[in-house]
């Protein structure tokens, strides 16, 4: 069905960040933005809220909203992201009304980027046009670099071009495989790319050329969301930006982990080669492993969660990669799990900034005892971080059942039970370390006795805890009631 | 392809590779403007004489969005990095590895390079031969990047690899040429911005002494 509420979708977030850019314009306006920017900010979130809630009804019934031309397209397969991505967005809006401090951009333009962000990753979500899923993937990064560099320290400068030159890069290959497809077929929507025979066996005849794509997507994107081994900025760039920006930057796997997997899908189906499902599935094995491990030995609480974000990247992109050409669960295992893991890890970046915010510093070796002063912050915390662990009732235990589920059925249809055993081992050990992590960080920053060199006289102001615990609450509401979420997720056959 | 092209796609990928030498900041940014008109004036002259021939619409269009692509790789980034080395300074430094080892390195990957080229079956469509270039290209500026400390030429090296692949940017819709171009020239402007930033905090644009720096 024709419908402008996904031009809209993008339009919103868009026309708002441009009147906030607008008010640091003009000198008149400059006070009036400094003092409004924090509320200007929340209300462009909530107005970028409505419109994917007022697609929910048409998607639930299986409606698809195009608007043709554009590219741009809402149905059941992205409309649990789209609409997670903007509740997300919200809460950690909320977060930023107490705990932004100021850095390099000025207010209006801080929030002309942080809504622009916000509309690049509806764009993600939304487009099924190649050149449009590139200058949305550039554009996000881009913004994301601008953002990390807006804390006024010395190491943000470092990190965000370290960040700018691995993202740039790996944009170009992103380029490179979409013009590729490009300059063989004539053809840029993946839809009518599916629904032509002739320029479906045009890639189909060269399976080479279609590898090399297929290498592209996932090195670019790969290293765009910082999966291993591409992951070389992830760790540096989360301690050095602000806390809020990190709440940001958590949101946005969700956008970019379905583009590669909307990229790859397609080409999966016109060529279902197991190389394609190997590079996928080793690409995630291999974030899995090395974000566990390298997690174990971080001292600083911001380092030790980028690993931990590598791992659960890994795990997103591992249930996603269970391709098969006649299962259609594994997209919507895979994104109830990207989620999920989002959802968690929001709630754990915000409740480490308020550690920040409180203390200063992020060395666990440091902090200690900030249970009885931080007990909301060290609530929301622990629940996120079962979450992610996967411990009952919460929803990253019914995510794992799941993965787990379609790991082994996966690996014993296409291998055998003896290599289905293993995988499930390997993701069972690693879910064992993940545990051991974050439950001696909750033991090292929270437990124990208090620091005499760190004064926290209390917890964080209202409007940050009140966002993780809302967070906190989700996975549990997520997991007693998973169908909550899988409901609104459906599958969209490509061709 | 025609022989024009590829003598074009020839010199500027010399050119590349002939960055990856350069002591001095403003001379490897002449060389990403030298390897821009290059690799812009076949498509260029193309989309003229097409005009010169035609004398429509439609060929007036795209002369321009050549001339848009070619104006805003040869002209506006090298002047923005330009800009960003007068407000920070132009030091000259070495490659990370000696001048003939990286010689013999280019030599290799352009060896590697022709008989992937003889061996591939893939290649063998004219217009996937324009893509081969485009990766010969894009391997060179890589290896520019990799090999500098000083941020700028690093900057320049990805402008070069951004503008290897120009000559496939000539096959999309001409729709699309403003978004990819005021992406490319955003994506300069802010690495520029960031390198400005950090030359404020460090006092150098040598980026193994920012860190060296904190520590």
């Amino acid at each position: 069905m024709y419908s402008l509420l996904p031009l809209l979708t993008l339009i919103v977030p868009l026309f708002t960040g441009i009147l906030c850019l607008f008010t640091c314009l003009f000198k008149f306006l400059e006070e009036f933005s400094r003092k409004t920017a924090k509320m200007l900010l929340l209300i462009s979130a909530v107005l970028s809220l409505a419109t994917p809630l007022a697609m929910i009804p048409y998607c639930v019934i299986g409606e698809v909203l195009e608007t043709t031309g554009l590219g741009l397209r809402a149905d059941s397969s992205n409309i649990a992201a789209l609409v997670s991505t903007a509740i997300l967005f919200l809460l950690v809006s909320i977060y930023n009304m107490s705990a932004e401090k100021g850095g390099r951009l000025k207010p209006g333009v801080y929030n002309f980027f942080l809504l622009l962000f916000l509309c690049c990753m509806f764009g993600l979500l939304l487009s099924y046009d190649l050149f449009g899923i590139f200058l949305f993937v550039e554009m996000v990064i881009g913004v994301s670099i601008i953002l990390v560099a807006h804390n006024p320290i010395k190491d943000s400068t470092e990190a965000a071009f370290k960040y700018l030159i691995i993202t740039a890069i790996s944009a170009l290959f992103v380029l490179i495989g979409v013009l590729t497809i490009y300059v063989l077929t004539g053809e840029s929507n993946i839809l009518h790319l599916l629904g032509n025979i002739e320029k479906r066996m045009i890639l189909a005849e060269n399976p080479p050329l279609l590898m090399f794509i297929v290498a592209c997507f996932i090195v670019g994107l790969g290293a765009d969301i910082g999966l291993a081994p591409f992951h070389g900025w992830l760790p540096d760039t989360l301690p050095a930006s602000t806390i809020i920006i990190n709440g940001f930057t958590a949101i946005e796997p969700i956008p970019l982990i379905l583009a590669l997997y909307r990229l790859v899908a397609p080409l999966y189906e016109i060529y279902p080669s197991s190389i394609i499902v190997a590079l996928m599935l080793g690409t995630g094995l291999v974030s899995i492993i090395f974000g566990a491990l390298m997690a174990y030995s971080q001292r600083d609480f911001f380092r030790m969660f980028a690993y931990c974000s590598i791992d659960e990247y890994g795990h997103s992109l591992f249930a996603l990669s269970l391709l098969s050409p006649s299962d259609s669960q594994i997209f919507i295992i895979g994104q109830f799990y990207l989620i999920n893991s989002t959802l968690a890890k929001t709630g754990l970046i915000l409740s480490l900034g308020s550690v920040y915010f409180n203390t200063g510093g992020s060395n666990m070796d440091f902090l200690g005892g900030l249970l009885e002063k931080m007990n909301k912050t060290a609530l929301s915390y622990i629940v996120c971080a079962l979450s992610i662990i996967g411990i009952p009732p919460m929803s990253g235990f019914y995510a794992k059942l799941l993965l787990i589920n379609a790991s082994y059925k996966f690996f014993y249809d296409y291998g055998n039970s003896i290599i289905a055993s293993l995988i499930i081992a390997l993701l069972i050990c690693i879910a064992v370390i993940s545990c051991v992590i974050l439950i001696r960080s909750f033991h090292k920053i929270f437990l124990g006795k208090s620091r005499v060199n760190i004064d926290v006289k209390g917890d964080v102001p209202i409007l940050m805890w009140l966002p993780t615990i809302l967070l906190a609450m989700a996975t549990i509401i997520i997991g007693v009631h998973p169908d909550l979420l899988i409901r609104f997720i459906g599958y969209t056959r490509f061709g | 392809m025609e022989a024009p092209s590829l003598l074009t796609l020839v010199i500027a990928a010399f050119i590349t590779a002939l960055g990856c030498f350069t002591d001095i900041t403003r001379r490897t940014i002449m060389l990403l403007s030298i390897q821009a008109i290059a690799i812009g004036s076949a498509t260029l002259a193309r989309c003229l004489i097409d005009l010169v021939i035609g004398l429509n619409i439609e060929a007036l269009i795209h002369f321009f969005a050549a001339f848009a692509e070619w104006f805003s790789a040869a002209v506006v980034a090298p002047l923005i990095l330009y800009w960003g080395v007068t407000k920070t300074e132009n030091i000259a430094d070495k490659p990370l590895i000696e001048a003939r080892k990286l010689a013999t390195l280019i030599i290799s990957i352009s060896i590697l390079y022709i008989l992937w080229i003889l061996q591939s079956q893939m290649l063998r469509e004219g217009r996937i031969i324009t893509l081969s270039f485009c990766i010969l290209m894009f391997s060179f500026s890589t290896l520019l990047m990799i090999t500098r400390r000083d941020a700028f030429k690093i900057l320049a090296g990805l402008n070069m690899a951004e503008n290897s692949l120009f000559p496939l940017l000539a096959e999309i819709p001409i729709t699309l040429v403003p978004f990819i171009l005021t992406l490319m020239i955003f994506v300069t402007a802010m690495g520029t911005y960031v390198i400005i930033e950090a030359y404020r905090d460090h006092g150098t644009i040598l980026v193994d002494r920012w860190r060296w720096l904190k520590e």
